[in-house]
């Protein structure tokens, strides 16, 4: 699939105001029993508004920490994370869950949909929980972005009656219905055979170009990352390599 | 700020509580006992006193007499017609001594003659009449009911006629028993019931003659149905103590101690059972809520990646605790009905008795507030640590602990404590202000409350010792212990298994059903005493000095005798001055001065039966050997109170022609249920040597042996009076055994919920142990290993709660008999029982609740995942 022709072209460390997510020294340590473990050990950089970025990291590299603090669920050690041009490391925890809300949508590995909701509630969710009481096209919006996905005939299901590829998919409507600037993938296609793990990639690219929203994406498996028009890379909690991708693979 | 309408977060709570229901339905069962044993304990209990009170009152036949030996004056005439005007009824009861003859033979006997009006008369219980039947049918101008050794004696029969004063009356029936007899006084010879028209017109009451007059009283009730309240009946009694200060007022509670002694003791364990199934009931609520809200920590932290503050998911499980608090409380109510409805019917075929059952609409809606509150107040801690919970947790399984440094952990602590602090103060706010309800005193729930929080700081530090001890001895000891034993134990250790919370909960469990257990069982072995069957209950009065030794004698050797007789010596007297105040100087409470006139004395070396000491010391055999010196006195407590009397005061005693001064020694209670029960000054044999003496004498009878004791007693002692109260003891043991009977059933009731509440307790914290089972599994675990490791873990939990619980619900129920003035004694055998037990339930719950678990395969859960 061909990618946005400036995001390509875009210096990688040059800070503009377009950037979407900057990310400042982060450092996080955690405390294992009487031992104080370091997992980010001072990381900078920045993505664009629109890149697709993935990092690359084999199992302990740090890369869920990474993920977890550009999404503001967990807090650093020190350093900051900007996004959208706002400073989310330190807010209180109801900011912070209203920046997770409005700004970011996640894809997860295990799709962490809600059991006791249908799939269009699943989807709606978000909507009740962040939207305006002014804006009332969160039903709509749903119901077109769960046909999008080909699933208009599945709305009313629980997640146990539907597949693992199905699941994955009512968390792609789910991460794009408020229409947030940034959308986190962690191993979105992880739990799903090839066939399905590619639909739900092709889906999940067609989505980031048609709602022009900026991608992180975390994962181990090289040719997931091939796709990205960024390959960030770490290892031991440092970034090991930051490269540019200028022929993004297509689907 | 947008936030979740109240329509999607009801959505999301109903639809949880529906795809769960089995998890759900532990949690609602739990309030549902709770509230069921709260509403049906506290609406049994209520209805059952109730009926207990209305045969009490029986005893005394109104709520309240006013004894007197003077006419009223015209000023309380008219302070009596006021009460009146205010609907509390009055009716009169005349009692003389007077002389009787037969129509025909014109033979005399001295007669106690007791003029009713038989259209109010009583206001509570029955005459009993023989043949049966209705008192106003058979009392009238015309006619008298007379006591069967009345026609013994003067050889009449029913029909016959009868000459009082100067009118004869047709002999209409025989009474064998009436509501007041035991708080009539006791005169000699046969009781005679007169109507008050008939005693008019025989002549008999001139101005100035020695009657005495008693005046009951019955209060209107309640417009609302519920019954007389004892606060009402004590109003009215002080009234009456002012309007007739030559009178003496007593109160229905007074007449029989040992039978409201009982009730009082009854009452207390009922209301003590209403709020240990109140604490029961939240503790499996607030087992069952944290249970289920960790069930819930992925949904949250979902929601909360998703955007949703702590506050709108707070939103949505406040409103799923609303709801299992109002489902459980619904059922809760229903259940409470269901018991109050159908155990009348299981009593009734036991003791003959049905207590007027009426639905309290008010008792309904406070187990019902009592079910949602209890419910909202302990889910308040597990709601607040939802806003600790972070989202991170759907990236990381294990969260671990960020390295802070000493400031940052301090000021952590204390922001997450202050609310769990202010939710903690909350709690025991509700739980007081419930307590209070409950219990209907406010006093009684901050006792309770505190109470609570002290016993729960020991049970929690008892716990933490136990369980820091324990793992001294693990750490020791592991690799030489079994490997079952040492997984078991470490079990306790279990990340984030909070053992001494559930430690806690369940010594506290325990102890709240063993404090019942104890409390029982010493309220029903000091009840079964006052219901004893050898109590006495023929009284026998002026026996002479002569008749003594003969009259025991025949008294020990008559058939149905079951008791050694007792015989009592009688010295009149009067009191000359109390503390150097002459007599009619004295300041006295609700003591007619007149009374200080005829004051009987009576002495014993030791206590008497029935008798203890309340106040001061009873004398040594050296005060004794003194005492023709030094004279002393015991005085019955309500006595000393009535003439401001204390310990070592003075009381100047007139006997005959001796004038002697007696000190003080004890203040003495008496169970009301002995011959000297009716001794209120007693004093060492020396003090009252040499005057003259008649005797008082009591003997327990088989009530089929009563009427032929009765004709040999006449037959040998022509003089003295024998007054059957076989009767009405009768009727007292019937209460009494009622009492135990209702004690004990809803005890075994409290019990078996506060069992049911702690096993789901347990029962829920099996979903913690799933993931372990899995792993356990996996690596070649068997079934009967692992079930092997539960036991140990639910074996420890259990022995420990059974320890700590046992041991204060001991501590505990020693001080709540010692307030009730129950004699105690430490139970050791149930102790250790209840102890075994409670391992012993441990295990088969925690089996029964794993039981699923274990035979579950590792996939499924692992697929779960």
């Amino acid at each position: 699939m061909p990618l946005t022709q400036d995001a390509v072209t875009e210096s990688v460390s040059e800070v503009s105001r377009q950037d979407t997510i900057q990310v400042r020294n982060l450092r996080k340590s955690i405390r294992n029993g009487t031992r104080t473990v370091d997992i980010l050990k001072g990381i900078d950089f920045n993505v664009s508004h629109g890149q697709f970025v993935a990092i690359m990291g084999s199992s302990g590299s740090g890369k869920s920490t990474l993920l977890g603090l550009l999404a503001g669920l967990d807090t650093p050690s020190s350093g900051d994370v900007i996004l959208d041009g706002q400073s989310i490391s330190y807010l209180p925890e109801d900011k912070l869950a209203q920046v997770r809300g409005r700004t970011i949508g996640f894809v997860f590995q295990s799709y962490q949909l809600i059991p006791t909701l249908t799939a269009l509630e699943n989807v709606l969710l978000p909507h009740e929980l962040n939207a305006d009481s002014s804006k009332s096209d969160g039903l709509a919006r749903a119901r077109t972005l769960l046909t999008s996905v080909g699933l208009d005939d599945r709305l009313d299901h629980y997640p146990v009656q539907l597949s693992g590829g199905e699941q994955q998919r009512v968390a792609l409507a789910r991460a794009f219905v408020l229409r947030p600037p940034i959308v986190l993938a962690d191993e979105p296609t992880g739990n799903l055979d090839t066939v399905n793990g590619a639909a739900v990639l092709e889906l999940l690219l067609n989505l980031n170009k048609t709602e022009g929203t900026t991608l992180v994406l975390v994962t181990h498996d090289p040719v997931l990352a091939s796709y990205a028009d960024r390959v960030i890379t770490l290892r031991d909690g440092l970034v090991v390599s930051d490269a540019l991708n200028p022929t993004p693979a297509a689907l | 700020m947008p936030s979740l309408s109240y329509r999607s977060a009801s959505k999301i709570a109903a639809r949880e509580m529906r795809s769960s229901r089995g998890k759900f339905f532990f949690v609602i069962l739990s309030v549902a006992i709770g509230v069921a044993a709260l509403t049906g304990v506290r609406g049994f209990s209520n209805s059952f006193r109730t009926t207990l009170l209305m045969r009490a009152r029986s005893i005394m036949a109104g709520d309240l007499s006013a004894r007197t030996n003077q006419q009223p004056t015209p000023a309380e005439t008219e302070g009596l017609t006021d009460i009146q005007a205010e609907g509390v009824r009055m009716t009169p009861v005349t009692e003389l001594l007077s002389m009787a003859s037969a129509a025909k033979t014109m033979d005399p006997l001295l007669i106690s003659l007791k003029a009713v009006d038989p259209s109010n008369y009583p206001f509570y219980g029955t005459v009993d009449l023989e043949p049966a039947g209705k008192l106003a049918a058979v009392l009238t101008s015309d006619s008298v009911v007379v006591a069967d050794d009345l026609l013994v004696r003067l050889k009449l029969n029913v029909g016959d006629q009868l000459k009082i004063g100067n009118k004869l009356f047709r002999i209409s029936s025989i009474i064998v028993n009436e509501p007041d007899r035991l708080s009539s006084s006791f005169a000699a010879g046969p009781r005679v019931l007169i109507s008050r028209q008939g005693l008019e017109e025989s002549g008999l009451l001139a101005p100035g003659s020695h009657a005495g007059q008693r005046y009951l009283f019955k209060m209107p009730p309640p417009p609302n149905g519920s019954p007389v309240s004892d606060s009402a009946v004590a109003d009215l009694k002080a009234r009456l103590i002012k309007l007739l200060p030559e009178s003496q007022v007593t109160d229905y509670r007074e007449t029989n101690p040992a039978l409201t002694a009982g009730l009082d003791q009854a009452t207390s364990l009922l209301s003590l059972m209403s709020l240990v199934a109140l604490v029961l009931g939240a503790v499996g609520v607030a087992m069952a809520m944290r249970a289920h809200l960790q069930q819930r920590l992925d949904t949250i932290a979902i929601m909360k990646s998703l955007g949703a503050g702590s506050g709108q998911i707070i939103k949505i499980y406040l409103i799923q605790t609303l709801l299992l608090g109002l489902a459980g409380g619904i059922l809760g109510v229903l259940l409470g009905i269901g018991v109050q409805l159908a155990f009348p019917y299981l009593l009734q075929s036991l003791i003959n008795v049905r207590p007027d059952l009426h639905l309290d609409t008010r008792a309904i809606i406070a187990g019902l507030g009592a079910g949602v509150l209890t419910t909202l107040l302990f889910t308040l801690p597990p709601l607040l640590d939802i806003r600790s919970i972070r989202p991170i947790l759907i990236l990381r399984r294990a969260v671990d602990d960020e390295e802070l440094s000493l400031p940052q952990k301090l000021s952590q602590f204390l922001k997450k404590s202050r609310s769990q602090i202010s939710a903690f103060l909350l709690i025991l706010g509700g739980l007081a202000f419930i307590a209070s309800r409950v219990s209907d005193s406010a006093s009684v729930g901050k006792w309770f409350t505190v109470g609570l929080v002290g016993v729960l700081a020991v049970l929690l530090l008892a716990s933490f010792i136990v369980l820091k001890t324990l793992k001294f001895f693990l750490s020791r000891t592991r690799l030489h212990l079994p490997s079952v034993l040492r997984h078991g134990l470490a079990n306790l250790y279990r990340p984030g298994n909070p053992s001494s919370a559930l430690l806690a909960a369940l010594g506290m469990g325990v102890m709240q059903i063993m404090m019942v257990f104890l409390m029982q069982h010493a309220v029903v072995k000091q009840l079964q005493i006052s219901s004893a069957p050898n109590l006495p209950n023929l009284f026998l009065v002026d026996i002479a000095n002569s008749e003594v030794e003969g009259m025991r004698a025949l008294l020990t050797r008559a058939r149905g005798v079951t008791a050694a007789p007792e015989l009592l010596p009688v010295v009149s007297s009067r009191i000359v001055a109390i503390d150097g105040a002459a007599a009619n100087e004295i300041k006295t409470k609700n003591f007619p001065k007149h009374m200080l006139r005829s004051i009987q004395l009576t002495w014993a070396e030791t206590p008497p039966p029935g008798a203890k000491v309340e106040e001061g010391k009873w004398w040594s055999a050296a005060q004794s050997t003194a005492a023709g010196e030094h004279p002393l006195v015991a005085v019955a407590d309500f006595q000393a109170k009535r003439l401001n009397l204390h310990i070592g005061s003075t009381i100047t005693f007139a006997a005959q022609d001796k004038q002697f001064d007696a000190t003080v020694a004890a203040f003495t209670r008496s169970d009301g249920q002995h011959a000297y029960s009716r001794a209120e000054f007693i004093l060492p044999p020396k003090s009252l040597a040499g005057l003259p003496t008649i005797w008082y004498g009591g003997v327990h009878v088989a009530p089929a042996h009563v009427s032929e004791l009765q004709r040999e007693l006449y037959a040998k002692y022509p003089t003295v009076t024998v007054i059957n109260v076989a009767q009405a003891l009768e009727t007292i043991r019937g209460v009494v055994i009622q009492i135990i009977y209702v004690v004990q059933f809803l005890a075994a009731f409290s019990i078996f919920a506060g069992i049911v509440i702690l096993a789901s307790s347990i029962a829920g914290t099996r979903y913690r142990r799933i993931r372990e089972v899995v792993v356990l599994k996996t690596i070649g675990a068997t079934r009967a290993r692992i079930a092997g490791i539960f036991s140990i873990e639910f074996a420890v939990l259990g022995l420990v709660a059974g320890i700590v619980g046992v041991f204060f619900a001991n501590v505990v129920v020693n001080g709540l008999l010692r307030i009730l003035t129950v004699p105690s004694q430490v139970e050791w055998g149930w102790s250790f029982g209840g102890l075994i037990l409670t391992a012993a339930l441990t295990v088969a719950t925690g089996w029964i609740a794993s039981h699923r678990i274990l035979g579950q395969k590792p996939l499924e859960i692992l697929r779960e995942e």
